[in-house]
C-alpha cells in the first residue's frame, strides 16, 4: 500500500477583517478503508479549442469508490480558461493558474471527466489517483 | 481587492518508484482578470444526521453569481471515520443530481462552481451550444450521507 497525502493552505490576509487561515491535510484511502491508494495516471496535455474532450474516462473498476482527480490549468493568460465538465455537466471554469482537487464517483460509464478549452488552446496537467481502471484490450 | 491563495501539495514517496511531489499555488481572482476575489462566505459547519439528499449550498443564497464569474467551493468532511461518506453532487437534491464524488472522513475538496441553469438539451448551459448564462436554482451542490451518524460538513464559497 502507498502513503499519498493531499494538504491544502487557505490563507488571505485582508478578504475578511481577521485572516483567514485554513489547513487540511487528507491521506488518499481506498474507498472505506484505511489502505492508501496505489495507482496513478499523471498526464500533461494541449487542449485544444472547439469540443469537449475526455480527460479522464470512466471505467467499471473506477465506479463508486474513491478515486482523486487534481487538474491544473497551466496557461498564463489570465483571460483563457479550460470547462470543466463531470457526466457532461458543466461544473466550472479552470482559469489560467487555477487548479482544482475533487473526488470522483465515476458511477457510469458516461461519467467521464472532460474538458474544453476557451479563447486559446491551454496546456493542463492532471493527476487521477484511483483504486482501479478497466482497461480496453487492444 | 483582496489576495486570496490556495495551494496544493500531493505527495507521494512509494506510490511509484519515483517520488510524487506537486506542489500548486493559485490566487483567487474575478474571472479573466488578475483583480482578488472579494467576498466569501467564511468558513462554515453544518451537522447533517440523514442520509437524505439535501441542499448543502443553495444558488438561491448566491444572487450575485453568475455563469461569467469564477467561484470556487471548498467542502470538508470533518469525520474521522474512514468508513463513512459524504456524496457531493451538483443539480436538484430533490431531483437527479450529477454526483462529483465521495468525501469520507477527513477528505476535502476545492473547485470552481459555475451555476449554469441547464438548457433544452438537457445538459448545463455552455456558450459553445448557445445557452442562457443566467442561472436558475438547479445547479445546487448536494450532499447526501451514506448514513445517519452525525457528521460535521465544513464550507466555503469564494465569490464576486
Amino acid at each position: 500500500m502507498a502513503t499519498t497525502t493531499a494538504t491544502l493552505t487557505l490563507s488571505s490576509s485582508d478578504l475578511l477583517s481577521d485572516a483567514l487561515s485554513v489547513s487540511a491535510t487528507q491521506t488518499l484511502y481506498k474507498a472505506g478503508t484505511t489502505t492508501g491508494l496505489d495507482s496513478i495516471q499523471y498526464e500533461k496535455l494541449e487542449v485544444p479549442t472547439g469540443d469537449v474532450y475526455d480527460m479522464i474516462d470512466a471505467t467499471t473498476a473506477g465506479a463508486n469508490k474513491a478515486n482523486k482527480v487534481y487538474v491544473a490549468n497551466k496557461h498564463t493568460d489570465e483571460t483563457k480558461y479550460v470547462e470543466i465538465y463531470i457526466a457532461a455537466l458543466l461544473v466550472g471554469r479552470l482559469y489560467a493558474g487555477d487548479w482544482m482537487f475533487i473526488p470522483l464517483e465515476a458511477a457510469a460509464a458516461t461519467q467521464d471527466v472532460g474538458v474544453e478549452a476557451i479563447g486559446a488552446a491551454q496546456h493542463i496537467e492532471f493527476a487521477l489517483i484511483h483504486e482501479g481502471k478497466t482497461l480496453v484490450a487492444s | 481587492m483582496a489576495t486570496t491563495t490556495a495551494t496544493i501539495t500531493l505527495a507521494s514517496s512509494d506510490i511509484a518508484d519515483n517520488s510524487l511531489s506537486i506542489s500548486n499555488t493559485m490566487t483567487l481572482t474575478t474571472a479573466g482578470t488578475t483583480t482578488g476575489i472579494t467576498e466569501t462566505t467564511g468558513l462554515a459547519r453544518k451537522k447533517i444526521a440523514s442520509a437524505t439528499e439535501v441542499d448543502l449550498i443553495s444558488l438561491a443564497n448566491f444572487t450575485d453569481i453568475t455563469a461569467q464569474k469564477s467561484a470556487k467551493v471548498y467542502i470538508k468532511n470533518t469525520s474521522t471515520a474512514t468508513d463513512k461518506y459524504a456524496l457531493i453532487g451538483i443539480g436538484e437534491a430533490t431531483g437527479t443530481p450529477i454526483y462529483i464524488g465521495r468525501l469520507y472522513g477527513g477528505d476535502w475538496m476545492l473547485f470552481p462552481w459555475l451555476a449554469l441553469p441547464t438548457d433544452a438539451d438537457g445538459q448545463a448551459a455552455s456558450e459553445a451550444d448557445g445557452g442562457t448564462v443566467g442561472h436558475a436554482n438547479n445547479m445546487d451542490i448536494t450532499i447526501k450521507m451514506n448514513d445517519a451518524t452525525e457528521t460535521v460538513i465544513e464550507y466555503m464559497v469564494f465569490f464576486e
